[in-house]
């Protein structure tokens, strides 16, 4: 169960606060319901992902999280591009407790990953898919109760997003997935329910198709 | 399966401390080597005054000595100062897990400038020993607590730092020129107590300068410290500013990683 309580955020410009991003989100994602949010470009879907994340911390209200919460995979952040793959690797592993079971995990990841010798190139020789490709193998090997994904399934090439999408398809009854995603196949195919984000005001559906029944109708046409 | 909030941040620590580590020692080729250099550097450079001086003894004791132990001394206080102040900037990343807190790496970036400056010191005061100065810790103990003193002023100026830097971007440069004249004024290229009255006694509110002199003291107890030397003094000043610098990272711990 996430809680998110009157929550708003903005962001510090240059030149003072900009306009707000969220005006007021409350809400209450239960557990083990895939989650789709969707929402026009530029609406905040990423900044609400960012908050339940943890990454980003809201202006004003508050936010619960009552399980294991993943960090928002495929938003470029917690890699060091001095280090390579397998640094960066071992570092999250140790830091979320995995001491004793290190080389396990990191064969898991380097194997998932499919980086082959560029695992242990610094990870500032890596293209953007390779990157994503280990975001996304690095959050995958840690447990949590609820994976948070921004747009992952669409990185990679074709056979890396059907991996990809297989592995999403085998958290099902072990953890729970808040997604964002442009694709319409994509959200039908792994969420149940959905979140519609427009002027910084979210609407629940308990149903996937309705919510983007909903979202489309709001689209000027 | 959830794990107490002191395991947590323990291995938070850990696992930062062996990347911090490897960033540190093998980011550039050879970055060990700078490492070390750096204070020999400016300890030969400074030798060489010296002798165009004709100064072979200050204070009563060898001159390359009081240089070479000042100067590792005011090392141990500026490294760890200036290299904690850049922790969470350069750690933005790590901050997408939230158990990673900003005032993690900062005390990580510290304890390994601590640790790192131990070893240079053992190996330069060995190198030095082998090559016929007369090194010879008197009063470990002094000594210790010299060093263990300027470390911790330093780590809570860094710490200090650490928050300006991030809540005020400018004041990066600023605390810079700031810094400069510490490297003169504490007593590490010239003895503070060739310096006439009163000027001396100004002098002597750096804390800095208590930890330098302390530090010599304990290598030849025949030196001839600035009599106001006061270890208490340096220990106190430290504690304050540690006690105001956690507080800071306490009070700006949400705003450190809003964007």
């Amino acid at each position: 169960m996430i809680i998110l309580d009157n929550v708003y955020k903005r962001y510090q410009t240059d030149h003072g606060p900009g306009k707000w991003i969220l005006q007021g989100v409350s809400l209450a994602i239960p557990e083990k319901i895939n989650v789709g949010l969707i929402g026009r470009n530029g609406a905040g879907k990423s900044t609400l992902l960012r908050l339940i994340g943890g990454v980003d911390q809201p202006n004003r209200g508050r936010i619960e999280r009552l399980c294991r919460v993943s960090w928002p995979m495929g938003f470029g952040g917690g890699l060091q591009n001095s280090l390579t793959g397998r640094q960066n690797t071992k570092f999250v592993c140790r830091i979320h407790g995995h001491e004793e079971d290190l080389q396990d995990r990191i064969a898991q990841i380097q194997d998932f990953s499919e980086l082959g010798d560029a695992f242990d190139e610094p990870v500032r020789t890596y293209s953007s898919g390779m990157r994503s490709r280990l975001q996304f193998a690095l959050s995958l090997a840690i447990d949590f109760d609820t994976y948070i994904s921004d747009e992952i399934t669409s990185v990679g090439d074709a056979a890396f997003r059907q991996k990809a999408a297989a592995a999403f398809k085998n958290l099902a009854g072990r953890a729970s997935l808040i997604m964002v995603s442009h694709g319409e196949a994509v959200l039908k195919q792994f969420c149940t329910a959905g979140i519609v984000l427009q002027g910084g005001q979210v609407c629940w559906f308990d149903n996937i198709e309705d919510a983007l029944r909903v979202y489309k109708e709001s689209l000027p046409t | 399966m959830t794990r107490s909030a002191f395991l947590v941040t323990y291995s938070v620590w850990k696992a930062l401390f062996l990347r911090e580590a490897v960033s540190r020692l093998r980011a550039e080729r050879a970055a060990w080597v700078w490492l070390l250099l750096e204070p020999v550097i400016h300890i030969a450079s400074l030798m060489v005054v010296f002798t165009l001086f004709r100064m072979r003894t200050v204070g009563g004791i060898d001159t390359a000595v009081w240089l070479m132990v000042g100067m590792l001394a005011f090392f141990m206080f500026n490294r760890t100062a200036t290299r904690s102040m850049n922790a969470i900037s350069a750690n933005k990343a790590l901050f997408a897990y939230r158990q990673v807190k900003p005032v993690d790496t900062v005390l990580v970036r510290i304890s390994l400038e601590g640790f790192l400056m131990i070893l240079i010191a053992i190996i330069l005061f060995s190198g030095g020993s082998l090559f016929g100065l007369d090194i010879n810790p008197a009063n470990p103990l002094a000594i210790l607590v010299g060093f263990f003193g300027l470390w911790l002023l330093g780590a809570a100026l860094g710490l200090i730092a650490s928050v300006v830097v991030e809540l005020v971007r400018e004041a990066g440069k600023i605390i810079e020129y700031l810094a400069k004249p510490v490297y003169v004024l504490s007593g590490a290229i010239f003895p503070i107590a060739a310096v006439p009255h009163p000027y001396q006694g100004w002098l002597m509110f750096n804390p800095v300068v208590h930890g330098l002199e302390a530090v010599r003291l304990g290598f030849a107890p025949h030196y001839h410290a600035i009599p106001e030397l006061s270890i208490g003094y340096l220990y106190g000043c430290a504690l304050i500013t540690l006690f105001f610098g956690l507080s800071l990272h306490q009070y700006f711990r949400i705003r450190l990683i809003t964007q």
